[in-house]
């Protein structure tokens, strides 16, 4: 299989995994840990959250030193290098995020247990990224799922089982289809690996399996068509979890279709094959931004300008040019940190975490809570494409990329569900400038201050991000 | 550094106005005027402060953070330093700390705009400048739809804007070119037209233009008057800016072939705002119509080709800048007293309050170009300018609107000032001092325009040889 692989070298190079094993082996002191720990209260959750907090902090710090180098490992399955240390590192500021927000899901006794299925599903996302052939995305997705699944059904209420049993079905569904196209794309090849497929001559049946393994990515990202179960799902699952989903669950999943697009596909077919991704990322942008303008609770509304916001980003792929690749990257970063610091700012305002957050609870914030509204109006502000944030910047380099690779009409929509979208999300700033009896208002405030943290760090890397735009450069020839 | 300054300290402190208590408007209000005054003193001291310059993106194309005077925007800068400063003078009210607070942050982006030396940059602070304006309008609350639809309206331009801004880029290589003669080859006649569509959809919308003008009379109705004063005077002009700055030099050619519509847009604004602003009720959008009419003939300026129609235009944005803030702040002033704006429920207020008659008088009178004020200077530069570029009968039609201003400015004086005193009329106190204060500067610098226009002229002239390259 070696000549498949081109110049990485085989065999298990243990640095690759480095990363990925200490997100995934910090569940296991977390669990042991919590054995000692039989009272309630405060020391337990600490004691689950700083030991995830500071095993993602190595991790993050092992993979920053990683970044310069190239590794493979198992026979090329799992390469780790700029491209996929951008898309852990996110991964990892992400579950930090989420902690931070969560101070431990559920109940004192489940916490542990909560934060160790976090801590997997983040190592599945790292998986994912660094994922160079079919068998591993796969392994990877499966990993993120599943602790997701149960993470979504952590908290009482009824919505929050509706949702997990709607996220099993439809996920598994999702990933029958991805697994099928592996298959065909197997048979088609007679090799899993994404460099074998590259250059394997173009069958119906290479087509096809491209095609069913595109829809499994399409439905993994919500896209439009594919996209009906993230509102209900984010609206069921606790507010952190879906904190988690918005970010690490599309990162992980942009992670394999940039690898599919850039390095399985013949860059001679690959634009026709794409074509129907890049129709479902223009309906995405349109249609999510439509459908959010309806919405009043904060976890539909966000998870619909999530759908949107997947729609932006992949319309950088377009073409499948290095600059779009860069951006795409730089944009998903600059919206992990608008989206996260978003949801930061709900959690701030809901008082057991756990609560529906509906758009009235926004009513004059400004004048209750000047410092909050004024970080959620920055996010707000980026993640409508305005300035002085990375939305700004992001979305002209994503329409500079997209238009000069010959794809002006993505471009246009893109600029078509920008303006749906400024009505979303302005929607929520004129809500927290109006003038209201405040009387009237339920003013909920979290008992958990942790969240200020993340809305600190978010904003300002919303707007350094915007000013100072910096994009990985060796980026590309990882994915090749 | 000064520019840069010009630029963030008014963002800057502006915000932190909103660290002193909600309560503190008199602080609030004070620290502004402190802050918009130093900002004018600034801009008079230091016209020949250098650029400066920072790398902001390299690829698909070269951007830099580059800010700089040029001979048309140090005019606008120090006219939207003085406007600044007589509005944050009339701010009042339970919410004046937020207003100053966002006239100020107003103020900054709107000298980015100006000073931006870099396409991309330019229309960064163009979106920028959406926000304050959009605050100040939902706290305003008068009416929810107002704010929307100044909001919808002008980030649609925006967007277009930026489209064409990325494509700028892609087909130039980079957006640091304005004010660089050495960039000015042009576009491109496959890109040129979509690229200048889009800026000048922007732009007609902000200005505005018929037909895109129907966000303004409301927005201008709801807006408290310090603000309507700054973005009637000023924010209103960005878009001439950008013809002049981006559309001239650099899109030259699908100028001159734009020009039969432009001219067909500017004539319908000229005629349609006048007749308007005659059959208006609410004494602000009496002059909210005038400005659409009045924008309209600068519109004509700006795509005549012609230097000295340029001229005038510059001189005719400084002029309408310098009266419409007067005319804003002194009918605030009537409506604050009265509290009504309505014409036919005013009346007889002159005789009472003969300074505030007064100041309304000298505004009204710059605004319909009385010979020897602001108004006249720039209107008979353009129509000479349009008349000897060879379009004599736009310049003829033009005329017609201009008459037609004397009528509607002197039925706004009369119905407010002229006959019986209405009984049920509240008694108020004439101009205060304050008020004086800042209406003043203003008067003084139409009459000293309208007497001596040749600086600004010579800005233009100066600049001549590549603006004129056009024709």
């Amino acid at each position: 299989m070696s000549p498949a692989f081109g110049s990485f070298p085989v065999g298990a190079d243990y640095a690759a995994l480095l990363p990925m094993a200490a997100v995934a082996c910090t569940p296991l002191v977390i669990l042991f840990a919590d054995l000692f720990l039989t009272g309630g209260g405060g020391v337990r959750r600490g004691v689950a959250i700083g030991i995830a907090i500071v095993g993602l902090v190595i991790a993050g710090v092992i993979e920053a030193g990683q970044y310069p180098h190239d590794y493979a490992a198992f026979g090329g399955a799992f390469i780790e290098g700029g491209f996929s240390i951008v898309f852990s590192e996110i991964v990892i500021v992400a579950t930090v995020a989420t902690l931070l927000l969560s101070a431990g899901i559920g109940r004192t006794d489940q916490v542990a247990g909560t934060t160790a299925l976090l801590l997997w599903s983040a190592s599945g996302a790292m998986l994912m990224s660094g994922a160079a052939n079919l068998m591993t995305v796969f392994l990877g997705l499966e990993l993120l799922s599943l602790g997701l699944y149960c993470l979504c059904a952590i908290s009482a209420r009824s919505t929050a089982r509706e949702a997990a049993l709607k996220y099993l079905i439809l996920s598994s569904m999702a990933s029958g289809f991805l697994l099928y196209g592996s298959a065909l794309l197997f048979g088609a090849t007679g090799s899993v690996a994404f460099a074998a497929l590259a250059a394997a001559p173009m069958t119906p049946l290479f087509a096809l399996g491209s095609g069913l393994f595109l829809v499994g990515i399409a439905f993994k990202l919500s896209l439009v068509p594919f996209h009906a179960w993230t509102p209900d799902v984010y609206e069921g699952a606790p507010l952190p979890v879906t904190a988690f989903m918005s970010v690490v669950t599309k990162a992980g999943t942009l992670a394999v279709f940039a690898r599919f697009a850039y390095a399985a596909l013949p860059p001679d077919r690959a634009s026709a094959i794409l074509v129907p991704i890049w129709v479902a990322a223009a309906l995405s942008m349109v249609i999510g931004n439509l459908a959010a303008l309806a919405q009043t609770d904060m976890k539909r509304l966000l998870a619909y300008s999530g759908i949107a916001q997947v729609g932006y980003i992949v319309a950088a792929f377009a073409g499948q040019t290095a600059l779009g690749l860069r951006y795409a990257l730089l944009y998903l970063a600059g919206y992990t940190f608008m989206n996260l610091g978003a949801f930061a700012v709900v959690e701030l305002m809901s008082r057991d975490g756990d609560a529906v957050v509906g758009l009235p609870r926004f009513a004059g914030l400004a004048y209750r809570r000047p410092w909050l509204a004024a970080a959620m109006t920055l996010f707000l502000v980026g993640l409508a494409g305005l300035p002085p944030t990375i939305g700004f910047t992001g979305k002209i380099l994503i329409l500079a990329v997209t238009t000069g690779a010959g794809y002006a009409w993505l471009a246009g929509v893109l600029i078509l569900g920008t303006a749906i979208s400024a009505y979303v999300y302005f929607k929520i700033v004129r809500a927290m400038f109006v003038h209201v009896d405040l009387a009237h208002v339920r003013d909920e405030r979290s008992r958990n201050p942790l969240p200020w943290l993340a809305v600190a760090v978010c904003a300002v890397m919303t707007f350094a991000l915007g000013v100072f735009p910096l994009t990985p450069s060796n980026v590309l020839p990882l994915v090749k | 550094m000064i520019v840069g300054a010009l630029v963030l300290a008014p963002i800057v402190l502006g915000l932190a106005l909103y660290a002193l208590p909600h309560r503190a408007a008199r602080a609030g209000k004070g620290a502004a005027l402190v802050i918009a005054a130093l900002i004018f003193a600034l801009v008079c001291l230091e016209s020949q402060a250098p650029d400066v310059s920072l790398r902001w993106l390299s690829r698909p194309f070269a951007a830099a953070f580059h800010l700089g005077f040029g001979p048309i925007s140090y005019w606008l800068v120090l006219l939207l330093a003085l406007v600044t400063f007589s509005a944050v003078l009339v701010v009042r009210g339970p919410r004046a700390r937020g207003i100053a607070a966002q006239l100020l942050v107003l103020q900054g982006a709107m000298n980015g705009l100006f000073l931006a030396k870099d396409v991309l940059l330019f229309a960064l602070f163009w979106d920028l400048m959406l926000l304050p304006v959009f605050l100040v309008l939902v706290g305003a609350g008068t009416h929810g739809r107002t704010a929307w639809k100044y909001l919808l309206y002008n980030l649609v331009g925006g967007l277009a804007l930026l489209l064409a801004t990325a494509a700028f880029g892609i087909v130039a290589g980079t957006t640091d070119v304005i004010g660089n003669p050495a960039l000015q080859a042009g576009i491109g006649a496959t890109w040129g037209a979509w690229i200048f569509a889009g800026f000048a959809f922007a732009f007609l919308i902000k200005t505005p233009v018929f037909p895109f003008h129907t966000w303004m009379p409301e927005t201008y109705a709801d807006l408290p008057p310090p603000v309507v004063a700054v973005v009637s005077a000023v924010q209103s002009k960005a878009g001439l800016y950008g013809f002049l700055t981006i559309g001239v030099p650099f899109l030259g050619p699908e100028m001159v072939q734009a020009r039969p519509l432009m001219f067909a847009l500017g004539l319908v604004s000229l005629v349609y705002g006048a007749f308007v602003a005659l059959a208006e009720r609410d004494a602000k959008r009496v002059v909210a119509y005038s400005s659409l009419s009045h924008l309209g003939l600068i519109l004509l300026a700006v795509f005549s080709g012609s230097t000295l129609a340029y001229a005038g235009a510059l001189v005719y944005i400084i002029a309408h800048g310098l009266f419409s803030a007067a005319l804003f702040i002194v009918l605030g002033a009537v409506e604050q007293r009265e509290e009504t704006r309505d014409l036919l429920r005013l009346g007889g207020l002159g005789a009472r309050n003969p300074q505030l008659a007064g100041a309304l008088m000298l505004a009204a009178l710059a605004a319909l170009g009385l010979p020897g004020l602001a108004g006249f200077a720039g209107e008979i530069l353009i129509l000479t300018g349009l008349y000897r570029a060879g379009f004599g009968w736009p310049a003829v039609i033009a005329l017609l609107p201009i008459v037609l201003a004397a009528a509607y400015m002197l039925r706004v004086y009369q119905s407010i000032m002229n006959g019986p005193e209405h009984p049920d009329l509240p008694e108020r106190r004439d101009l205060t001092w304050v008020e004086g204060l800042a209406v003043a500067p203003l008067v003084a610098a139409v009459v000293w325009l309208g007497v001596d226009p040749a600086s600004v002229v010579a800005a233009v002239m100066a600049g001549g040889a590549h603006v004129a390259g056009v024709r």
